[in-house]
């Protein structure tokens, strides 16, 4: 059954059930798919037909997710952003996806009519269809190491396999209430959503990690039963707040985090502090969400490897010849799977496979399998930084920082940092010296978000290339 | 400069506003950049210009621009 179908089906069976909680607004089920319904009729009224797509921004609130799903219902293909896109990005998703209407809250909407979440509604309600699950659901735009975007659009199909899949191994059940304060434009906070709605649980939505008094208020008012977080938000947790969360050991049934490198000694802290939780740690990516898994109570021995390979999925290894390798020889990660995206947006078939070996799709990530079929990653491939959780392209601060007089070229890679995971450090070739650093973080600054901004500049002769004259970023790690 | 200008300062050059917009009751997600990196940032940033620390304990009660303001002065 799609997400969809249960969530309407849930709405059958207990229709008085809380669904959502944000703020003071609490939804039940059935109004939950009033709401969408509701919002379905707007898109059939605005005209829009089946396959356009629809841009929302991804606000944390209850208004997005009846934008969401009533989209889903009328047959459109939704294109879920963060409301702060910057203006460039937010150009080439457009370019890409060419979508027939921007709802929601976008900060840097230019010229573009962008519909407010409150006029997204009706008089009356949709005719409840189904979409058909080979119809494309959602385009999540990746951020790109080439600078531009993916647009990995997921089927209903594959949304459902990954549901049911996560539920099954985190454990969930209709009685959970599970606190979200992870983004909602990603795959893993997005995933969460349709994940708890599915599975007739409540989903309190809380704005971010940022807040921990409302965040512990929230774990109290709500009698919540789990959450998700990166490893970012555990180190923030515990620098603000010290070993609080320990207190609510006996009620934390579960708890979610999302891939990233999270170091043995922090996993083992929060074990300690959590005795009896089910804490799971996944490693996926946009185009294969949670391809596998661990548990750390039930793989403590293996606590620094990303888990097996979740049910129905295979994860292999490939040589670069496109071979598969024996257990312990190492090679590229590859994912198989019914969770896998069905394509990228505007990229032919064919260009879409050259990212396969095979069935297998290429996650660009380094590692190896040992013989008890546990997966170890040695690096990433990819070069995307990953500041306390937030997804950073090199190119896109590269492409700033090269427009800067006084700059001839640079390149940007991601350095270890405590609190952050990683910060972003930048390599400079040109005239400009250490004095004009603060000069330089503040052109970047007005250019992109914050957390992209160079925390470390260093000036040097040259970059490393290789001899066709790619830039080779893991040189300068 | 007093505490109060400094700390004000310091949390409008994060949230990229002007001064004239942060007001004592500014508190966490009042504006996009004042999410956990921006806090953690304005944390920082307070503890280098006043050469103090906070301590864990302490770092969860301060949440709006007077918390912050309150906690630097009782440490000068």
């Amino acid at each position: 059954m799609l997400v969809e179908e249960r969530i309407f089906e849930n709405a059958k069976l207990f229709p008085k059930k809380l669904a959502i909680i944000a703020g003071s607004a609490e939804v039940t089920y059935l109004e939950l798919v009033h709401r969408i319904l509701l919002a379905a009729k707007y898109y059939e009224n605005s005209g829009l037909q089946k396959g356009d797509r629809v841009v929302v921004s991804a606000s944390k609130c209850v208004d997005f997710v009846y934008a969401y799903f009533g989209a889903h219902i009328a047959g459109l293909i939704c294109v879920p952003i963060d409301s702060e896109t910057n203006p460039v990005r937010l150009q080439r998703i457009e370019d890409c996806a060419a979508p027939k209407l921007f709802v929601g809250e976008l900060r840097n909407k230019g010229e573009r009519n962008v519909i407010p979440f409150a006029e997204v509604s009706a008089e009356e309600e949709a005719e409840i269809k189904m979409p058909r699950p080979s119809d494309i659901a959602d385009i999540l735009f990746t951020t790109g190491t080439t600078g531009l975007p993916k647009g990995v659009s997921l089927s209903f199909f594959n949304q459902q396999a990954a549901a049911e899949h996560i539920n099954a191994f985190v454990g969930n059940t209709a009685d959970d209430v599970e606190l979200l304060a992870l983004p909602i434009s990603h795959s893993f906070g997005l995933g969460r959503l349709r994940c708890v709605l599915s599975k007739g649980a409540t989903i309190a939505l809380l704005s971010s990690f940022a807040s921990m008094k409302k965040f512990y208020a929230g774990l109290d008012l709500y009698n919540v039963t789990g959450f998700s977080m990166v490893p970012s938000s555990w180190n923030y947790i515990q620098k603000m707040s010290g070993a609080k969360l320990a207190n609510y050991a006996s009620r934390l049934k579960y708890i979610e985090i999302g891939s990233a490198f999270m170091p043995e000694a922090e996993k083992r802290k929060l074990m300690e502090m959590l005795p009896t939780t089910r804490i799971c740690m996944h490693y996926g990516l946009t185009e294969a969400s949670r391809s596998a898994f661990m548990s750390f109570h039930d793989d403590e021995a293996h606590l620094m490897s990303i888990g097996k390979s979740s049910p129905g999925r295979k994860i292999a290894i490939f040589s670069e010849k496109g071979e598969e390798v024996a257990n312990g020889q190492e090679g590229e990660l590859c994912v198989a799977g019914d969770h896998v995206c069905s394509a990228y947006w505007g990229q032919s078939e064919a260009d879409f496979r050259k990212d396969f070996f095979g069935e297998f799709f290429r996650t660009g990530d380094w590692g190896y399998i040992d013989n008890d079929g546990y997966i170890y990653l040695k690096s990433r491939i990819k070069e995307i930084i990953n500041v306390g959780g937030k997804k950073v392209s090199p190119v896109e601060v590269e492409e700033v920082l090269n427009a800067m007089d006084g700059i001839t070229e640079s390149a940007c890679i991601g350095v270890k940092d405590d609190v952050m995971g990683e910060i972003v450090k930048a390599f400079i070739v040109g005239t400009l010296t250490e004095t004009d650093d603060e000069a330089i973080k503040k052109y970047v600054m007005a250019h992109i978000e914050n957390y992209k901004v160079p925390a470390i500049i260093e000036h040097i002769a040259e970059l490393p290339k290789t001899t066709s004259g790619k830039l080779q970023r893991l040189m300068l790690k | 400069m007093d505490a109060k200008v400094r700390v004000i300062e310091i949390i409008a050059g994060v949230c990229e506003v002007t001064p004239e917009e942060i007001t004592l009751e500014s508190t966490i997600g009042d504006f996009p950049t004042w999410d956990s990196i921006g806090h953690l940032t304005i944390l920082s940033q307070v503890e280098e210009a006043f050469n103090i620390n906070f301590d864990p304990e302490e770092m969860m009660d301060l949440e709006d621009v007077s918390d912050i303001i309150k906690a630097v002065e009782e440490k000068l």
